[in-house]
């Protein structure tokens, strides 16, 4: 068994969900996967099943911090020591995991896979609700996250059962940012990323808009406002309050 | 408050315990849910026919009329309802999230269990018994 559990949310993933996995497992058999079938309409939990793929197949939608939360019970329950937050679409590219493991193993509790460590960022709209997010965090944590809305996180031990016994612990920028203020160690690791190859992205204009004020609202406001539960906070030295 | 106001006030009282008592009657709704609205109507009922409480309470307060008084205090009683309609939602979706979440590693479990490779180990938890 492996230490690194690689946790994929699929929701409606039929066209992707055997070239990621099947790639996962012929060419990275060092890393154990789960397969998190988010209530998808389409085919995806049979095509896991015809493949003998490992699965948690949720009965009802809940929404990718749900399905998340769910990979993380099962990583927290089989003992695994690290966890990777992995797209089922292919847009993350299994070759950084290794990267991400050395780094965190040096003691960090989040190694974010960042897109722009040592490469620039290209100017666009859609780089913008990133850096206003960046921004949000620097302000509220004086850390320089430089990717936050990165989807590729790995996530040590005792964060594993943090997100995974805890309410309001999504996989998103915001509680990454609550966590840094907690005490908790993050850092980022370049990679690259793929666009989506099929199916249809989440992202369009709107459900941006929508998500960019969620998250500075989050940050800025509410993460202000949040009591972590006794359990967590020796363990990473958090501030007090 | 003018009799037309009072006579609507009642028959809408009356309609919300009709259909409330109904509801419960056909298993539809549990008691507890039901209270609020029971308390609800008649609590309008009352004030509709002894308008004097809701006029008394009305100059107490310092609204225009007792008819606004009514508003305000219906308006109030809803805020109240839906804030903690609101937390109830929340807890609700909590406790899914939880059950799917077990429903699926349960599943995940027992499909290992069941799997040919793995039969050896329902082998070994039949010898036990």
């Amino acid at each position: 068994m492996s230490n690194v559990l690689v946790v994929i949310p699929a929701y409606n993933e039929e066209e992707n969900i055997e070239r990621v996995v099947g790639n996962l497992i012929k060419n990275y058999p060092e890393f154990d996967y789960v397969v998190v079938n988010d209530g998808s309409k389409d085919r995806t939990a049979e095509i896991c099943r015809r493949n003998g793929y490992n699965l948690l197949d949720l009965p009802v939608n809940l929404g990718l911090a749900g399905g998340f939360q769910a990979g993380f019970k099962y990583a927290w329950r089989n003992h695994y020591q690290y966890a990777v937050q992995f797209d089922g679409d292919g847009q993350h590219r299994p070759e950084y995991i290794r990267a991400m493991r050395e780094k965190i193993s040096e003691g960090y509790d989040i190694v974010i896979g960042s897109r722009f460590v040592t490469k620039k960022k290209p100017k666009s709209m859609r780089m913008l609700g990133g850096n206003m997010i960046s921004l949000a965090i620097r302000f509220t944590t004086g850390l320089k996250i430089k990717d936050p809305t990165s989807g590729m996180r790995m996530f040590s031990r005792k964060m594993i059962e943090e997100f995974a016994l805890s309410l309001n612990y999504g996989p998103e920028p915001d509680t990454i940012s609550y966590l840094i203020k907690q005490g908790a160690k993050v850092t980022e690791v370049q990679v690259a990323m793929d666009e989506r190859t099929a199916g249809v992205s989440y992202l369009n204009p709107v459900n941006a808009v929508k998500y960019m004020s969620k998250m500075l609202f989050s940050i800025l406001i509410i993460q202000n406002f949040r009591k972590r539960d006794k359990r967590f906070k020796r363990k990473t030295g958090g501030n007090e309050g | 408050m003018t009799t037309v106001l009072r006579v609507v006030l009642i028959l809408m009282s009356v309609l919300v315990l009709v259909v409330m008592l109904r509801k419960i009657r056909q298993s539809k709704a549990r008691i507890e849910d039901s209270m609020f609205w029971v308390f609800f109507a008649l609590l309008l009922v009352l004030l509709s026919v002894f308008p004097q409480i809701a006029t008394w309470l009305s100059d107490l307060v310092g609204t225009m009329s007792t008819s606004n008084f009514i508003f305000l205090l219906m308006i109030f009683l809803l805020l109240v309802k839906s804030f903690s309609m609101s937390m109830r939602v929340s807890q609700l979706e909590t406790k899914l999230k939880e059950l799917t979440q077990k429903i699926a590693i349960d599943d995940n479990e027992l499909e290992k269990r069941l799997s040919p490779e793995n039969f050896h180990l329902a082998e070994e938890e039949e010898k036990m018994k």
